[in-house]
């Protein structure tokens, strides 16, 4: 038995993925006024759901430190001079992702201090 | 890697935004400027923006001093975010606007002037463009701050 679950394990991933995905949410914004953008964005989700079911069927090489979270680019069009980021859409997303964030720190947070009060180190 | 990143990406978008709104007021504070420095009435300018990829930041860059390679630190990945900068500040060549005033001083033999081809309008829409861009970096500034305080209170 490991100190650190695979649940622990994916919750790292999920942390990782969340930092990846607002550095690309911040990109967008940053570029809300270039020409030729396209807006790129980080799909965590699934690639952490992909990681989880081959962790589940077995798979013993695969771990959540492995998961790739590159920006994809997601072409659109928003503006005539080619730029293709909604302001409104990125700034929701932000909000989402930052709240997701918090919410995965806070579990591993609590997950944490039930194994230090397990340890005998209560905080 | 990590939420520095998104705090220097936050960071290029506030000054490539500020840049614009400098070049909107020079542009409005000489909308009635009939001499430049070349004597030539004033051209508008405009700023280009481009995105720029990663510059490796400081993983790389151990990971590439730790090798022994310390010329591959500044190589850019492209896939990873990095921001944005300022390509140029290009001049507008539309032609400026010409009056019939022969008392100005900067009036041809005609006796027209030649304006600088500054619109306020479109600088104004300009200015209000720049700065809610500049809000909505400072509000992913906000966001990546919460998120790294949040992260810190593990630690307590």
């Amino acid at each position: 038995m490991e100190l650190f679950d695979s649940t622990q394990q994916l919750l790292m991933g999920a942390l990782h993925g969340a930092a990846a995905r607002q550095s690309a949410l911040s990109q967008n914004l940053a570029n809300a006024n270039t020409a030729g953008y396209q807006r790129v964005d980080v799909d965590f989700h699934s690639a952490l759901q992909q990681a989880a079911e081959e962790m589940r069927s077995g798979d013993a090489d695969v771990s959540p430190d492995d998961v790739d979270f590159t920006a994809q680019a997601d072409p659109q069009q928003m503006q005539v001079d080619g730029n293709g980021v909604d302001v409104d859409v990125e700034a929701a997303n932000l909000a989402q992702n930052g709240l997701e964030y918090q919410a995965l720190v806070s579990v591993m947070g609590a997950r944490m201090g039930i194994l230090q009060s397990a340890i005998g180190m209560p905080r | 890697m990590g939420l520095f990143d998104s705090l220097a990406i936050s960071a290029s978008g506030l000054s490539a935004e500020r840049l614009r709104m400098d070049v909107t007021a020079e542009n409005l504070a000489n909308a009635q400027s009939t001499q430049g420095a070349d004597g030539q009435p004033y051209r508008r300018k405009s700023v280009v923006l481009q995105a720029v990829g990663a510059q490796g930041g400081f993983a790389q860059a151990l990971a590439a001093a730790q090798s022994g390679n310390p010329e591959a630190t500044g190589t850019s990945t492209g896939a990873q975010p990095g921001g944005v900068e300022v390509a140029a500040i290009v001049e507008d060549q539309t032609p400026g606007k010409r009056v019939y005033n022969p008392g100005h001083p900067d009036a041809d033999a005609q006796g027209y002037v030649t304006l600088p081809n500054v619109d306020s309008v479109t600088e104004m829409v300009d200015l209000i463009s720049a700065s809610r861009a500049y809000e909505a970096n400072t509000t992913a500034m906000q966001t990546a701050k919460q998120m790294f305080t949040k992260t810190l209170e593990l630690l307590r």
